[in-house]
Protein backbone atom coordinates (compact mmCIF):
# COMPACT_ATOMS: atom_id res chain seq x y z
CA UNK A 1 0.00 0.00 0.00
CA UNK A 2 3.18 2.44 0.82
CA UNK A 3 4.33 1.55 -2.11
CA UNK A 4 1.38 1.92 -4.40
CA UNK A 5 1.11 5.60 -2.31
CA UNK A 6 4.79 6.48 -2.56
CA UNK A 7 4.55 5.63 -6.67
CA UNK A 8 1.57 7.97 -7.05
CA UNK A 9 2.72 10.46 -4.83
CA UNK A 10 6.16 10.57 -7.66
CA UNK A 11 3.78 11.00 -10.21
CA UNK A 12 2.84 14.25 -9.07
CA UNK A 13 6.08 15.30 -9.38
CA UNK A 14 8.93 16.54 -6.94
CA UNK A 15 8.22 18.29 -4.29
CA UNK A 16 9.69 22.04 -4.67
CA UNK A 17 13.05 22.66 -2.68
CA UNK A 18 13.40 25.18 -0.68
CA UNK A 19 16.59 27.10 -0.39
CA UNK A 20 18.23 30.03 1.46
CA UNK A 21 20.47 32.26 -0.51
CA UNK A 22 22.46 34.38 3.03
CA UNK A 23 25.24 36.37 3.11
CA UNK A 24 26.81 39.51 4.54
CA UNK A 25 24.89 42.73 2.90
CA UNK A 26 27.03 43.82 -0.41
CA UNK A 27 28.07 39.92 -1.16
CA UNK A 28 25.58 39.79 -4.04
CA UNK A 29 22.88 37.74 -3.10
CA UNK A 30 19.92 39.01 -4.93
CA UNK A 31 21.80 39.57 -8.00
CA UNK A 32 22.70 36.02 -7.91
CA UNK A 33 18.92 35.52 -7.19
CA UNK A 34 17.96 37.02 -10.45
CA UNK A 35 21.02 35.88 -12.49
CA UNK A 36 18.99 32.21 -11.49
CA UNK A 37 16.28 33.29 -12.42
CA UNK A 38 16.45 35.28 -15.76
CA UNK A 39 19.73 34.81 -16.32
CA UNK A 40 20.40 38.83 -16.13
CA UNK A 41 22.06 41.06 -14.22
CA UNK A 42 19.64 43.38 -12.95
CA UNK A 43 19.94 46.39 -11.00
CA UNK A 44 19.40 45.89 -7.09
CA UNK A 45 18.77 48.21 -4.60
CA UNK A 46 20.05 46.67 -0.51
CA UNK A 47 17.79 44.21 0.40
CA UNK A 48 15.14 45.15 3.43
CA UNK A 49 13.16 42.02 3.93
CA UNK A 50 13.46 39.35 0.96
CA UNK A 51 13.26 38.38 -2.66
CA UNK A 52 11.58 35.02 -3.54
CA UNK A 53 11.31 33.57 -6.72
CA UNK A 54 10.78 30.29 -8.27
CA UNK A 55 13.42 28.63 -10.36
CA UNK A 56 13.51 25.52 -12.41
CA UNK A 57 16.96 24.30 -13.37
CA UNK A 58 17.47 20.90 -14.83
CA UNK A 59 13.41 19.21 -13.84
CA UNK A 60 14.02 20.65 -10.34
CA UNK A 61 12.04 23.66 -9.34
CA UNK A 62 13.62 25.68 -6.51
CA UNK A 63 12.14 28.01 -4.36
CA UNK A 64 14.68 30.82 -3.39
CA UNK A 65 14.88 33.12 -0.90
CA UNK A 66 17.31 35.65 -0.97
CA UNK A 67 16.93 37.32 2.73
CA UNK A 68 18.36 40.72 3.43
CA UNK A 69 22.42 40.91 4.89
CA UNK A 70 22.52 44.09 7.10
CA UNK A 71 23.43 43.52 10.49
CA UNK A 72 20.58 44.48 11.64
CA UNK A 73 18.38 42.11 9.84
CA UNK A 74 20.49 39.26 10.33
CA UNK A 75 18.52 38.01 13.11
CA UNK A 76 15.80 37.18 11.35
CA UNK A 77 17.35 35.02 9.14
CA UNK A 78 16.29 32.17 11.44
CA UNK A 79 12.34 32.97 11.13
CA UNK A 80 13.02 31.26 7.73
CA UNK A 81 15.10 28.58 8.29
CA UNK A 82 12.30 25.91 8.71
CA UNK A 83 12.70 22.65 6.03
CA UNK A 84 15.28 24.64 4.06
CA UNK A 85 16.52 21.94 1.74
CA UNK A 86 20.12 23.92 0.84
CA UNK A 87 21.71 27.19 1.83
CA UNK A 88 23.46 29.32 -0.63
CA UNK A 89 26.03 31.36 1.27
CA UNK A 90 27.43 34.40 -0.76
CA UNK A 91 30.94 35.71 0.55
CA UNK A 92 32.47 38.80 -1.28
CA UNK A 93 35.92 37.73 -1.91
CA UNK A 94 37.40 41.11 -2.19
CA UNK A 95 35.88 42.29 1.27
CA UNK A 96 39.17 41.01 3.01
CA UNK A 97 38.26 42.78 6.39
CA UNK A 98 34.56 41.24 7.14
CA UNK A 99 35.56 37.81 6.57
CA UNK A 100 35.66 37.30 10.02
CA UNK A 101 32.22 38.50 10.37
CA UNK A 102 30.97 36.40 7.80
CA UNK A 103 32.61 33.17 9.24
CA UNK A 104 30.74 34.11 12.25
CA UNK A 105 27.50 34.32 10.85
CA UNK A 106 27.85 31.25 8.92
CA UNK A 107 28.46 29.15 12.12
CA UNK A 108 26.56 30.88 14.12
CA UNK A 109 23.15 29.89 11.38
CA UNK A 110 25.06 25.89 11.27
CA UNK A 111 24.92 25.37 14.91
CA UNK A 112 20.91 25.68 14.24
CA UNK A 113 18.96 22.51 14.75
CA UNK A 114 16.48 22.91 11.74
CA UNK A 115 19.32 23.13 9.46
CA UNK A 116 20.96 19.62 10.31
CA UNK A 117 20.00 18.16 7.31
CA UNK A 118 20.85 21.17 4.95
CA UNK A 119 23.09 21.04 1.99
CA UNK A 120 25.61 24.19 1.36
CA UNK A 121 27.12 25.42 -1.11
CA UNK A 122 29.72 28.53 -0.25
CA UNK A 123 29.81 30.97 -3.39
CA UNK A 124 33.10 32.88 -3.26
CA UNK A 125 31.41 35.65 -5.36
CA UNK A 126 33.27 38.99 -6.74
CA UNK A 127 35.74 36.94 -8.41
CA UNK A 128 36.26 39.64 -11.39
CA UNK A 129 37.54 41.76 -9.09
CA UNK A 130 41.28 42.17 -9.03
CA UNK A 131 43.09 41.08 -5.84
CA UNK A 132 40.27 39.37 -4.59
CA UNK A 133 40.84 36.29 -2.01
CA UNK A 134 41.29 33.11 -3.66
CA UNK A 135 39.04 30.16 -3.54
CA UNK A 136 41.59 28.10 -0.48
CA UNK A 137 41.85 31.69 0.91
CA UNK A 138 38.13 31.79 1.44
CA UNK A 139 38.03 28.08 2.77
CA UNK A 140 40.23 29.03 5.36
CA UNK A 141 39.05 32.43 5.99
CA UNK A 142 35.69 30.97 6.55
CA UNK A 143 37.46 28.22 8.90
CA UNK A 144 35.24 25.42 6.89
CA UNK A 145 37.46 22.26 7.62
CA UNK A 146 35.66 22.47 10.52
CA UNK A 147 32.44 21.78 9.22
CA UNK A 148 32.85 17.90 9.33
CA UNK A 149 29.55 16.85 9.42
CA UNK A 150 28.07 18.22 6.48
CA UNK A 151 28.38 18.37 3.04
CA UNK A 152 29.41 21.30 1.43
CA UNK A 153 31.23 22.96 -1.69
CA UNK A 154 32.89 25.69 -2.50
CA UNK A 155 32.65 27.80 -5.62
CA UNK A 156 33.93 30.73 -7.18
CA UNK A 157 31.28 33.05 -9.04
CA UNK A 158 31.31 36.62 -10.74
CA UNK A 159 27.13 37.07 -10.50
CA UNK A 160 27.60 39.95 -12.97
CA UNK A 161 30.25 37.92 -15.48
CA UNK A 162 28.13 35.37 -14.89
CA UNK A 163 30.92 32.91 -14.10
CA UNK A 164 30.44 29.98 -11.84
CA UNK A 165 26.90 29.69 -11.28
CA UNK A 166 26.31 27.07 -13.80
CA UNK A 167 29.02 25.07 -12.39
CA UNK A 168 27.33 25.71 -8.84
CA UNK A 169 23.80 24.86 -9.48
CA UNK A 170 24.25 21.69 -11.47
CA UNK A 171 26.43 20.27 -7.97
CA UNK A 172 23.28 21.59 -5.86
CA UNK A 173 21.16 19.45 -8.16
CA UNK A 174 22.98 16.52 -8.51
CA UNK A 175 23.23 16.83 -4.10
CA UNK A 176 19.64 17.36 -3.69
CA UNK A 177 18.50 14.77 -5.86
CA UNK A 178 20.74 12.04 -4.57
CA UNK A 179 19.27 13.51 -0.52
CA UNK A 180 16.10 11.93 -1.34
CA UNK B 1 11.09 5.68 33.81
CA UNK B 2 11.61 6.80 30.16
CA UNK B 3 14.23 7.99 29.76
CA UNK B 4 15.33 4.95 31.53
CA UNK B 5 14.41 2.54 28.89
CA UNK B 6 15.03 4.78 25.80
CA UNK B 7 18.78 5.05 26.99
CA UNK B 8 18.56 1.25 27.29
CA UNK B 9 17.02 1.23 23.74
CA UNK B 10 19.60 3.23 22.40
CA UNK B 11 22.52 1.42 24.13
CA UNK B 12 21.23 -1.50 22.35
CA UNK B 13 20.86 0.47 18.79
CA UNK B 14 24.19 2.47 19.27
CA UNK B 15 26.89 1.37 16.98
CA UNK B 16 30.52 2.64 17.23
CA UNK B 17 31.44 5.28 14.81
CA UNK B 18 34.72 5.53 12.68
CA UNK B 19 35.98 8.15 10.43
CA UNK B 20 37.62 7.68 7.13
CA UNK B 21 39.28 9.81 5.30
CA UNK B 22 39.04 9.58 1.34
CA UNK B 23 42.16 10.98 -0.33
CA UNK B 24 44.48 11.29 -3.34
CA UNK B 25 45.15 13.45 -6.36
CA UNK B 26 42.71 15.66 -8.09
CA UNK B 27 40.93 13.45 -10.89
CA UNK B 28 41.85 10.18 -9.01
CA UNK B 29 37.88 9.19 -8.62
CA UNK B 30 37.71 9.98 -4.72
CA UNK B 31 34.35 11.39 -5.03
CA UNK B 32 33.13 8.33 -7.46
CA UNK B 33 34.73 5.96 -5.46
CA UNK B 34 32.36 6.82 -2.61
CA UNK B 35 28.98 7.04 -4.48
CA UNK B 36 30.13 3.61 -5.77
CA UNK B 37 30.99 1.93 -2.31
CA UNK B 38 27.87 3.90 -0.75
CA UNK B 39 25.59 2.18 -3.78
CA UNK B 40 27.34 -1.16 -3.01
CA UNK B 41 27.15 -0.81 0.57
CA UNK B 42 23.33 0.76 1.31
CA UNK B 43 20.26 -0.52 0.76
CA UNK B 44 18.06 0.90 -2.26
CA UNK B 45 20.29 3.63 -2.75
CA UNK B 46 21.62 4.85 -6.03
CA UNK B 47 24.45 6.93 -6.62
CA UNK B 48 24.93 10.10 -8.68
CA UNK B 49 25.48 9.06 -12.12
CA UNK B 50 29.64 9.08 -12.49
CA UNK B 51 29.17 11.44 -15.78
CA UNK B 52 27.86 14.07 -12.92
CA UNK B 53 30.19 14.15 -10.77
CA UNK B 54 32.61 17.61 -10.77
CA UNK B 55 35.71 18.55 -8.71
CA UNK B 56 35.12 18.52 -4.79
CA UNK B 57 36.02 22.07 -3.58
CA UNK B 58 34.68 21.34 0.24
CA UNK B 59 33.65 18.22 1.91
CA UNK B 60 31.34 15.53 0.74
CA UNK B 61 30.77 12.91 2.98
CA UNK B 62 29.19 9.42 3.21
CA UNK B 63 27.63 6.89 5.97
CA UNK B 64 27.68 3.69 5.56
CA UNK B 65 27.00 0.82 7.90
CA UNK B 66 28.95 -2.64 7.40
CA UNK B 67 29.06 -5.36 10.24
CA UNK B 68 28.31 -3.85 13.12
CA UNK B 69 29.90 -0.59 12.93
CA UNK B 70 29.49 2.67 11.06
CA UNK B 71 31.38 4.40 8.82
CA UNK B 72 31.79 8.37 8.09
CA UNK B 73 33.65 8.80 5.31
CA UNK B 74 35.03 12.41 4.30
CA UNK B 75 36.19 12.81 0.98
CA UNK B 76 37.97 16.13 0.73
CA UNK B 77 39.07 17.83 -2.89
CA UNK B 78 42.11 16.54 -4.22
CA UNK B 79 43.54 19.68 -5.90
CA UNK B 80 47.30 21.05 -5.00
CA UNK B 81 46.23 23.68 -3.21
CA UNK B 82 43.35 22.30 -1.30
CA UNK B 83 45.99 19.56 0.27
CA UNK B 84 46.83 21.84 2.80
CA UNK B 85 43.49 21.29 4.30
CA UNK B 86 43.25 17.91 4.63
CA UNK B 87 45.85 17.84 8.07
CA UNK B 88 42.77 19.43 9.68
CA UNK B 89 40.82 16.13 9.54
CA UNK B 90 44.01 13.67 10.36
CA UNK B 91 43.60 13.98 14.10
CA UNK B 92 40.05 12.62 14.00
CA UNK B 93 40.61 9.87 11.31
CA UNK B 94 40.61 6.25 12.03
CA UNK B 95 41.63 5.26 8.52
CA UNK B 96 42.85 6.50 5.21
CA UNK B 97 42.19 5.50 1.66
CA UNK B 98 44.53 6.81 -0.77
CA UNK B 99 43.19 6.86 -4.61
CA UNK B 100 45.82 6.28 -7.31
CA UNK B 101 44.99 7.46 -10.75
CA UNK B 102 46.55 4.04 -12.05
CA UNK B 103 46.00 5.49 -15.69
CA UNK B 104 48.25 8.27 -14.78
CA UNK B 105 51.60 7.43 -15.57
CA UNK B 106 52.55 10.90 -15.77
CA UNK B 107 51.89 11.47 -12.20
CA UNK B 108 52.45 8.81 -10.32
CA UNK B 109 55.09 10.09 -8.59
CA UNK B 110 52.95 13.02 -8.06
CA UNK B 111 50.72 11.12 -6.17
CA UNK B 112 53.50 8.79 -4.30
CA UNK B 113 55.24 12.23 -3.23
CA UNK B 114 51.83 13.48 -1.94
CA UNK B 115 51.59 9.94 -0.19
CA UNK B 116 54.62 10.35 1.64
CA UNK B 117 53.95 13.80 2.97
CA UNK B 118 50.83 12.53 3.97
CA UNK B 119 52.36 9.53 5.73
CA UNK B 120 55.02 11.39 7.96
CA UNK B 121 52.13 13.59 9.20
CA UNK B 122 52.45 12.88 13.13
CA UNK B 123 48.83 12.80 13.24
CA UNK B 124 48.49 9.79 11.53
CA UNK B 125 50.38 7.33 13.50
CA UNK B 126 49.15 3.95 13.51
CA UNK B 127 46.30 4.52 11.43
CA UNK B 128 45.74 1.82 8.44
CA UNK B 129 46.53 2.90 4.86
CA UNK B 130 44.37 1.49 2.11
CA UNK B 131 46.07 2.76 -1.34
CA UNK B 132 43.49 1.79 -4.13
CA UNK B 133 44.94 1.46 -7.41
CA UNK B 134 41.87 2.99 -9.58
CA UNK B 135 40.97 2.64 -12.68
CA UNK B 136 41.32 -0.48 -13.57
CA UNK B 137 38.61 -0.38 -16.64
CA UNK B 138 41.05 1.10 -18.51
CA UNK B 139 43.26 -0.83 -20.34
CA UNK B 140 46.54 0.23 -20.78
CA UNK B 141 46.62 0.90 -16.90
CA UNK B 142 49.17 0.07 -14.64
CA UNK B 143 48.20 -3.02 -12.39
CA UNK B 144 48.53 -3.56 -8.98
CA UNK B 145 51.88 -4.75 -9.35
CA UNK B 146 53.10 -2.32 -10.77
CA UNK B 147 51.54 0.39 -8.44
CA UNK B 148 52.20 -1.81 -5.66
CA UNK B 149 56.68 -1.49 -5.30
CA UNK B 150 56.18 2.44 -5.82
CA UNK B 151 53.95 3.09 -2.81
CA UNK B 152 56.09 0.24 -1.10
CA UNK B 153 59.04 1.83 -1.42
CA UNK B 154 59.52 3.91 1.53
CA UNK B 155 58.34 1.02 4.10
CA UNK B 156 60.15 3.02 6.85
CA UNK B 157 57.54 5.76 6.97
CA UNK B 158 54.35 3.39 6.96
CA UNK B 159 56.37 1.53 9.68
CA UNK B 160 53.86 -0.82 11.73
CA UNK B 161 50.85 0.51 10.13
CA UNK B 162 48.29 -2.18 8.15
CA UNK B 163 49.04 -0.91 4.77
CA UNK B 164 47.22 -2.72 1.36
CA UNK B 165 47.13 -1.89 -2.14
CA UNK B 166 44.13 -3.24 -3.67
CA UNK B 167 43.04 -2.54 -7.62
CA UNK B 168 39.86 -1.35 -7.78
CA UNK B 169 37.33 0.18 -10.70
CA UNK B 170 35.18 2.81 -9.24
CA UNK B 171 33.69 3.15 -11.94
CA UNK B 172 32.33 -0.38 -12.30
CA UNK B 173 32.49 -1.03 -8.45
CA UNK B 174 35.27 -3.92 -9.02
CA UNK B 175 36.72 -4.07 -5.85
CA UNK B 176 35.24 -1.63 -3.74
CA UNK B 177 33.36 -3.75 -0.79
CA UNK B 178 36.61 -6.07 -0.51
CA UNK B 179 38.45 -2.60 -0.05
CA UNK B 180 35.85 -1.54 2.81
CA UNK B 181 36.29 -5.28 4.60
CA UNK B 182 39.87 -5.00 4.83
CA UNK B 183 39.54 -1.85 6.27
CA UNK B 184 36.75 -2.50 8.69
CA UNK B 185 38.91 -5.32 10.53
CA UNK B 186 41.54 -2.74 10.64
CA UNK B 187 39.68 -0.45 12.11
CA UNK B 188 38.06 -2.84 14.55
CA UNK B 189 41.88 -4.19 15.69
CA UNK B 190 43.03 -0.86 16.13
CA UNK B 191 40.28 0.48 18.17
CA UNK B 192 42.41 0.18 21.62
CA UNK B 193 44.56 3.04 19.84
CA UNK B 194 41.94 5.30 18.16
CA UNK B 195 38.94 4.46 19.89
CA UNK B 196 35.21 5.12 18.04
CA UNK B 197 34.03 8.41 18.02
CA UNK B 198 30.84 8.00 20.45
CA UNK B 199 28.07 10.38 19.58
CA UNK B 200 25.86 11.05 22.68
CA UNK B 201 22.90 12.60 20.51
CA UNK B 202 23.03 9.42 17.90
Amino acid sequence: MGVLFSYFKSLLGAREMRILILGLDGAGKTTILYRLQVGEVVTTIPTIGFNVEQVQYKNLNFQVWDLGGQTSIRPYWRCYYSNTDAIIYVVDSADKERMGISKDELFHMLREEELGDAILVVLANKQDIPGCMSLKEVHQALGLEALKNRTFQIFKTSATKGEGLDMAMEWLANALKNKK
Amino acid sequence: MYTLLHGFYKYLVQKDEYCVLILGLDNAGKTTYLEAAKTKLTKNYTGIHPSKITTTVGLNIGKIEIAGIRLNFWDLGGQSELQSLWDKYYAESHAIIYIVDSSDRDRIDDSKETFDKMIANENLRGVPLLVLANKQDIPECMGVREVKPIFNKNAHLIGKRDCMVMPISALTGDGVDEGIKWLVDCIKRNSFIRPARNHEEN
